[in-house]
């Protein structure tokens, strides 16, 4: 397989203003890679169709049988929302005050290259009919090859969350009753089966690559068993790959402050390990770090972010594959660039909830229905702020 | 009115479309006055991102829903400003609107305006153009007859092509015309595009003054004459009140001629600066060459009797000074007045051509009501719309504008047009050359976007070009 020389990342950056260095761009080094390894360890040219499950398909298709006809109330856009994300943040809440301050900042020096590619996936509550919610779920994967950045999209799907028995018995046999917290568990529950069918499916592969998924490797929460995260790392330990995790926000705490805080001064790209300070309060906890935990500084004046690494994976090997991450990819304000075009590619605009709207009237016949807003009708012009 | 469009739906500016109410079986015309894209909510951030990884990212969408094609649906969908022109109920057109319809019960559609903008079947049909939806527009001659028009736009925009074609299809209908050329661009309507001679060879009479358009005195008249030099020639009262005897005593001695004329002020016992200023005036009528002490080269008899016989007579003042412009179009406006208040003529249509340029001021009310009464039926034709004053704009029963892309220009025209300044700045700005929009009682007050037919006559007047071949004159 003959090597092919890519572009330096430079020359798909804009040059500094100032004339100076970047400082919150990592520039990465040459990439040796070539598109038939790339494409052919995704081995995705054969198999496009497999990044979307077939029974997630079945299920929108049956979902949405079942309003056929019906009113709904879509989802109110406003002209003020760039984009639109029902992501629940992390799972974890914020945990206690570790008394020891040991924490060993390890300083990344980018080493060869490897495939790099990420996954994210969307959510969105799309409207409500009089039995239940409508919701949609897309899903993105990038990935790097010679010629630059590439993208699959998968969805969006609708689907219809039915609350009462017989009606969820038809839907998405979730078993979460009629609870008020049924839609958000339903949708994240979709959300995270085609996050995890699409993990699994890149982990599986990709060789020798840098796997980034988005969020944490936390797992233990009825809507994220372990079981399958940990197959999903497995499959690529199996074939050479490390999963890395980044997380946008986090409330994991250590020493008083957010773990976050803890490179602020640290020279970049470094990762500060903080496993050792969170792990020790998740040990009654009904929740797993399936990751060893760090706080990741990957450019000046860039971010900081929680980075979780396959715990399973030795030390050295995590930390080369962060040096392998910062050599293969644009590092851009501290964050991955793959990641951050997956995470675009899967987000919802309100362009994409009117669109799915207008399928929805088109191909199961749905009719708008006016959102009744009781504050309007009884105090008309005077009541539509929402005050109490 | 705001109304959205799907790419699939081919609507353009000054297009008609009906919004029928199911309920109430009444339908609102409305006009397309703009077009914009939808702002709808994210479509920025859609385009900015399908901009920024368009170059740098390569990929696929696995799209079972087919979600995207409805996305590049709603990138495409318009939104159409409209302005609601009338209604629709029970089948008749009518422009009193006090009702909206509604938002959901409501149905859509183009409307063929041209249903309820013109008859059905003309008595005097007038071939304007194409519409949208119907390529043989027509116009009644009857919604010219009595009324005041304006025809304007910028250079090149069809002006002249459409007055010819009103005059000429008035002619058809054996309505005389006077037309007033500055140009010399009605000089060969007889003539073909071909260059052979046309049906209207016979019925369009050209009379350039000096040459083929001289008056005696006898035939201009006192009345005539004190108009020239009072309006024409600034006169001051004193001294025409002695210009009227002098004349009157030639009239008696039976010795009206130029020449005695000049003789008889030359000698008049007046004050010195009375003979002075008649003097100067005299010497002003003398060498403008219009006036002959010789009957047989006078035809003024004759251009009446073509008006007479509803035939078209084009005055050709081309190459004419200002002052003997002035002092034609006052001996003629007069001499027309007299035979209308006469009964000797029915009545005129007058096609004033950059009329500032020789009509003082005095005359653009005087036209507008009295000679209105009498039967001079004017249309303004003019690139320059502020030369026209707004009180004209104002009492003009059609307007047939053309493009104006200045700004102050067509503040002028949307101030005082027959319809809201929105609509006209919105729908002017964008016309091509040779399409008009008509606005008035030739489209029952429903404003149209007309594109003007062809004539078929030898094209003078058009912008002359050193690059012929690449010349785009006005539209034949």
């Amino acid at each position: 397989m003959g090597e092919i020389r890519v572009r330096r990342e430079q020359e798909l950056l804009p040059a500094p203003v100032t004339g100076g260095e970047n400082l919150m761009i990592h520039r990465t080094q040459m990439t040796h890679a070539s598109i038939e390894e790339i494409s052919s360890s995704l081995r995705l040219e054969n198999s496009e169709r497999s990044l979307l499950p077939a029974f997630l398909v079945e299920l929108s298709s049956k979902t949405m049988q079942q309003v056929n006809g019906r009113a709904f109330s879509p989802r109110e856009t406003s002209i003020f929302a760039m984009s639109i994300d029902d992501e629940s943040p992390d799972a974890i809440s914020a945990l206690g005050i570790d008394d020891s301050d040991d924490c060993e900042t390890i300083h990344l020096k980018p080493s060869e290259e490897s495939p790099v590619a990420a996954v994210d996936v969307s959510s969105l509550k799309i409207g409500e009919t009089e039995t239940g919610v409508l919701a949609a779920i897309r899903g993105a994967v990038v990935w790097r090859s010679d010629q630059g950045y590439q993208y699959i999209r998968c969805g969006p799907l609708a689907f219809h969350l039915g609350q009462s028995s017989d009606e969820a018995a038809s839907s998405i046999a979730l078993g979460f009753g009629s609870s008020q917290f049924f839609t958000e568990r339903a949708i994240s529950r979709l959300r995270n089966t085609l996050e995890r069918w699409i993990q699994r499916e890149i982990c599986s592969s990709l060789q020798n690559a840098v796997v980034l998924f988005d969020g944490s490797l936390t797992v233990g929460t009825p809507d994220n068993p372990s079981a399958h995260l940990a197959r999903i790392m497995e499959s690529a330990r199996e074939r050479g790959s490390v999963v890395l995790a980044f997380s946008k926000s986090t409330k994991l705490c250590a020493f008083g402050r957010r773990i976050t805080s803890l490179v602020s001064g640290a020279q970049a790209p470094c990762v500060v390990d903080v496993d050792q300070a969170v792990r020790g309060q998740f040990e009654s906890h009904p929740v797993r770090l399936a990751g060893h935990v760090y706080v990741a500084k990957l450019a000046d004046n860039g971010f900081a972010f929680r980075l979780d690494a396959d715990r399973q994976v030795p030390q050295q090997e995590r930390i080369e594959a962060m040096n392998r991450l910062i050599a293969s990819d644009v590092v851009m304000q501290g964050y991955p660039e793959t990641l951050r075009l997956a995470h675009i590619f899967s987000t919802f605009t309100a362009n994409d909830v009117i669109a799915v709207q207008r399928h929805l009237a088109f191909a199961h016949g749905l009719r708008i229905a006016p959102r009744f807003n009781l504050r309007k009708s009884l105090f008309g012009p005077f009541g539509t702020w929402g005050a109490a | 009115m705001q109304l959205i469009s799907f790419p699939e739906e081919e609507v353009n500016k000054g297009d008609y479309l009906i919004v029928e109410d199911q309920r109430s079986h009444r339908g609102l015309i409305i006009q397309v006055i703009d077009i914009q894209f939808a702002n709808i909510p994210g479509i920025l951030e859609d385009i900015l991102r399908d901009v920024m990884t368009e170059e740098s990212i390569q990929g696929n969408d696995i799209d079972p829903l087919d979600i995207s094609s409805q996305v590049a649906v709603l990138k495409d969908t318009k939104l159409l400003l409209c302005k609601i022109r009338g209604a629709l109920e029970n089948g008749h057109p009518t422009h009193d609107v006090s009702w909206l319809p509604s938002r959901i019960n409501s149905s859509v559609s183009k409307f063929p305006i041209e249903i309820v903008a013109s008859e059905p079947s003309p008595s005097r049909p007038i071939l304007l153009g194409g519409i949208k939806q119907n390529p043989k527009f027509t116009i009644d001659a009857k919604t010219l007859d009595g009324r005041l028009n304006i025809v304007t736009g910028k250079k090149g925009t069809g002006k002249s092509h459409l007055s010819k074609l009103l005059a000429m299809s008035l002619l058809d209908h054996g309505a005389p015309c006077l037309i007033l050329d500055v140009n010399g661009e009605y000089t060969n309507l007889t003539r073909r595009a071909s260059g052979e001679s046309s049906p209207y060879e016979g019925k369009i009479a050209v009379l350039t003054p000096r040459l083929s358009l001289r008056f005696t005195l006898a035939e201009v008249g006192l009345g005539t004459m004190m108009d020239i030099l009072l309006h024409a020639l600034d006169l001051p009262g004193t001294s025409a009140r002695v210009f009227a005897r002098i004349w009157r005593q030639l009239e008696q001695k039976n010795e009206l001629t130029v020449k005695s004329l000049g003789e008889a002020i030359a000698d008049s016992d007046c004050h010195e600066s009375v003979r002075d200023a008649l003097q100067s005036r005299y010497n002003t009528l003398a060498d403008s060459g219009i006036f002959t002490d010789d009957p047989s080269a006078a035809n003024s008899r004759q251009l009446l009797e073509r008006l007479a016989a509803g035939e078209a007579v084009v005055v050709n003042m081309k190459n004419q000074s200002f002052m003997i412009r002035r002092i034609v179009v006052e001996l003629l406006l007069s001499k027309i007045t007299e035979l209308l208040s006469r009964n000797r003529l029915r009545a005129v249509f007058l096609f004033a051509e950059e009329a500032h340029l020789y009509l003082r001021e005095t005359y653009w009310d005087d036209i507008v009501t009295r000679m209105r009464h009498l039967g001079i039926f004017t249309t303004f034709i003019t690139n320059q719309p502020d030369t026209i004053q707004e009180s004209i704009y104002r009492q003009a029963d059609n307007i047939f504008l053309f493009n104006f892309t200045n700004e102050r220009d067509l503040d002028v025209v949307a101030r005082a047009a027959k319809i809201d300044g929105e609509s006209v700045k919105l729908l002017v700005k964008d016309l091509p050359a040779g399409h008009c929009l008509a606005i008035g009682d030739v489209v029952r007050d429903f404003p149209i976007v007309v594109n003007v037919r062809p004539l078929d006559v030898e094209a003078l007047g058009g912008t002359r070009y050193f690059f012929q071949e690449n010349s785009i004159a006005c539209p034949k």
